[in-house]
């Protein structure tokens, strides 16, 4: 048992990360610009994060918890800097959303290691051993028997995310922004014809997936890994938006997915002395979330509704 | 009836007398040199910043391309797996369908191949096993695009995310493989070498192309690079001149108007995904077919294999405005400016990523000038049809010009 329970600290990890990511794709998407450089967005996190923390936590020597958090800060920041460029060229400029975020996943790529050079001097990892925030175990959770090591030695920042579901569905669906932001997702046209702009809640949603994604990618560079590395994002930019699209753009039901997600992630992982998963390769379990989010796209099981202007220019005149 | 970018020049037109075909290529001109200009002067801004003269950068590209010993076959080798996969892209994409999956497709086909090559020696003699292996490669690529596409044919699951699902699976595919079917069996006692396939036996090669010209073995310069150039003119010739070429041009410009013409989209959607994903196939033959014996690179498949050309071909492919012609210029240009990430360490102190950025930025430039030259071309047309249709007082419906537009 205290295996399932180690598996599931490790969940909550990937959870934490998925769930980030692809609420910022659920930003972006339901105000109707598809974002499939989650990706790329999340490394740009990984390496201004990682800098952030070693740079004010290790150089100026702001120590704990200032120094981890001015990382996540700055990964947050950078990642809504960098997803500028997809809003510039999809909302101001109206080119393909698919085009754009291609174009982000390549040049993250390279501007990661760019970066790289110019924070810590090698292009593909930074030194080990940068500072995070001291790991917690979650009261009474964590003391149940055999089953309580889930709860032991995570990061604060895992809770992050429970303490954002409910006042993110409650901005998407109570507040004017948030309602104006969906229609903008749904039908730009009536949006307009109620006098509200739509690239400017467009451009929201854009940034907002960035500054998401870009937080996710520095929780994985300082919480987790405690250095940046190249290539530790490991697709998860994908799996975030696969767990978008189980979701059917819910962030209460996103929980669920990430949480299915992040937990095959860790099958792997923790549980490869298990007999079942002994005598399946890893590499199949790695693809559950990927057969899953296209058995489900295919109406085999259920059937999921993207926002109906996603993807679509809009063409309005004055905005 | 919509009026699209693809609609014949309006017959009998007397507002301007300029043909269209001059006008839509003065303006993707224009637009190709704007674009070249913004990436090459923020390109300029950054080496600036970084205290270099981008003067001695982009002079240093330049002769890494041209120049240099090798040059322009490193460039040509370099452009190879990107006209496959550009041209891959462009096919769906003539019929409206946005094939995100040539990255999966090329790895799967990496692995049927490099099995067909382990495998078939004893069946395929002597030099019928290149072209054997070749063939695999094309069915593991349009075996794994026939999946999406069925997906969408069957169930309207959108392909972009159902091939972005599909890539996932490809990573874990190949690394199955390579450490269970295909798992590196006769290793050197003792030796530790990296995850990989057997050596394929030398008939299973694609020959080298570049000692003909008088080049050295180290570029790989193979015969691949004139069947890519074959490739592209082969699926020039269909989409202009073929049926299925003209059907998936309808169902790009409007899926219904060419249901309405008695189009079957289903099965147009289908062939160029298949199509799309034979040509995927051949991405991956450059890495793992073409050998350098003296630095024992390729001929077998490793585990560092060579990723995201699926996803580089997206961007040659719009570079090239998605004409198989456009396309062969646009990755051998694109494979120059790659060309130069090896050199910039060397000659310059700028970063070699520098080029991955410029590359960035020529591409985003590039879709916005075309998108937006494209768009006034479209305007001016609708303008003139609107006004003919004044002239005459033509009946029937309005012209949607927000049809045309999107």
């Amino acid at each position: 048992m205290s295996k399932l329970g180690f598996a599931i600290s490790i969940a909550f990890t990937y959870f934490t990360i998925i769930y980030l990511t692809g609420l910022g794709g659920l930003f972006s998407e339901r105000s109707g610009i598809v974002n499939i450089g989650l990706e790329g967005l999340m490394i740009i996190g990984t390496v201004t994060g990682s800098f952030g923390a070693y740079y004010f936590g290790a150089k100026l020597g702001w120590g704990v918890p200032a120094g981890p958090i001015m990382g996540l800060l700055l990964g947050l920041t950078c990642g809504a800097a960098f997803a500028s460029i997809h809003a510039l060229a999809t909302v101001t400029f109206k080119i393909d959303h698919i085009v754009s975020g291609v174009v982000i996943n390549l040049v993250a790529v390279g501007l990661a290691r760019f970066l790289s050079t110019i924070f810590f001097g090698q292009a593909t990892q930074s030194d080990p051993g940068q500072p995070h925030l001291h790991v917690i175990s979650i009261p009474l959770l964590s003391s149940i028997p055999a089953f309580g090591r889930a709860f032991q030695g995570l990061s604060p920042f895992v809770l992050f995310p429970f303490l954002i579901v409910f006042p993110v569905w409650w901005v998407l669906n109570r507040t004017r922004w948030g309602l104006r932001l969906r229609s903008a997702g749904e039908n730009p046209e009536a949006t307009r014809s109620l006098g509200v702009a739509v690239a400017p809640l467009r451009w929201e949603g854009v940034l907002i997936s960035g500054a998401f994604a870009g937080l996710a990618g520095a929780f994985l560079s300082v919480e987790i890994v405690n250095n940046w590395r190249e290539g530790q994002t490991l697709g998860l930019g994908f799996i975030a938006l696969a767990a978008l699209i189980l979701s059917n753009w819910n962030p209460i039901r996103l929980m669920g997915a990430a949480f299915l997600f992040g937990f095959a992630q860790a099958v792997p992982l923790a549980l490869r002395d298990w007999p079942i998963i002994r005598s399946i390769p890893e590499q199949f379990v790695n693809m559950t979330p990927y057969v899953v989010t296209i058995v489900v796209l295919a109406g085999f099981i259920g059937r999921v509704r993207p926002p109906a202007a996603a993807g679509k220019a809009y063409e309005g005149t004055t905005t | 009836m919509a009026i699209t970018a693809t609609a014949p020049p309006a017959a009998g037109s007397g507002v301007k007398t300029r043909p269209e075909w001059l006008e839509r290529a003065v303006g993707q001109g224009l637009a190709l040199l704007l674009a070249l200009v913004i990436a090459l002067g923020l390109g300029a801004i950054i080496i600036l910043l970084y205290g270099e003269s981008p003067l001695a950068v982009y002079g240093s590209i330049l002769r890494a391309s041209t120049t240099d010993k090798d040059g322009p076959a490193w460039v040509l080798s370099a452009a190879t797996p990107l006209i496959f996969s550009a041209l891959a892209v462009s096919v769906c994409f003539k019929g409206g369908l946005f094939n995100i999956g040539v990255e999966g497709q090329y790895l799967v086909a990496m692995v049927t191949a490099a099995w067909a090559a382990l495998h078939l020696g004893d069946i395929l003699p002597g030099p019928l096993l290149m072209w054997g292996v070749l063939l695999f490669g094309i069915l593991g690529g349009m075996a794994y695009a026939a999946i999406p596409g069925a997906l969408k044919v069957k169930t309207g699951a959108h392909e972009v995310v159902t091939t972005i699902m599909m890539n996932g699976i490809a990573v874990s595919l190949v690394a199955w493989a390579l450490n269970n079917p295909l798992r590196y069996t006769n290793a050197p006692a003792g030796q530790n070498v990296d995850l990989r396939t057997n050596i394929f036996p030398a008939h299973a090669k694609v020959p080298d192309l570049g000692h003909l010209l008088g080049y050295g073995p180290a570029p790989r310069l193979s015969w691949l690079f004139p069947l890519a150039v074959l490739a592209a003119a082969i699926v020039w010739f269909m989409v202009k001149r073929m049926r299925l070429g003209y059907e998936a041009r309808a169902v790009g410009a409007s899926v219904g108007s060419a249901q309405a013409g008695g189009i079957g989209i289903g099965s147009v959607q289908m062939k160029l995904f298949l199509i799309s994903g034979a040509l995927a196939g051949l991405v991956g033959m450059q890495q793992i077919l073409v050998n350098n014996a003296s630095t024992s690179t390729g001929g077998y498949l490793p585990q560092n294999y060579e990723a995201t050309l699926g996803f580089t071909g997206i961007a040659v492919a719009f570079l090239g405005q998605n004409n198989p012609i456009g396309i062969v210029f646009a990755a051998i240009f694109w494979a120059s400016l790659s060309r130069g990430e090896s050199i910039l360490p060397i000659e310059t102190d700028m970063p070699r990523e520098f080029v991955i950025i410029l590359q960035g930025v020529l591409i985003m430039s590039v879709v916005i000038t075309y998108t937006l030259a494209k768009r006034r071309l479209e305007r001016r047309q609708t303008g003139r049809v609107l006004a003919e249709e004044e002239i005459v007082a033509a009946e029937g419906g309005p012209v949607e010009v927000g049809e045309a537009l999107s």
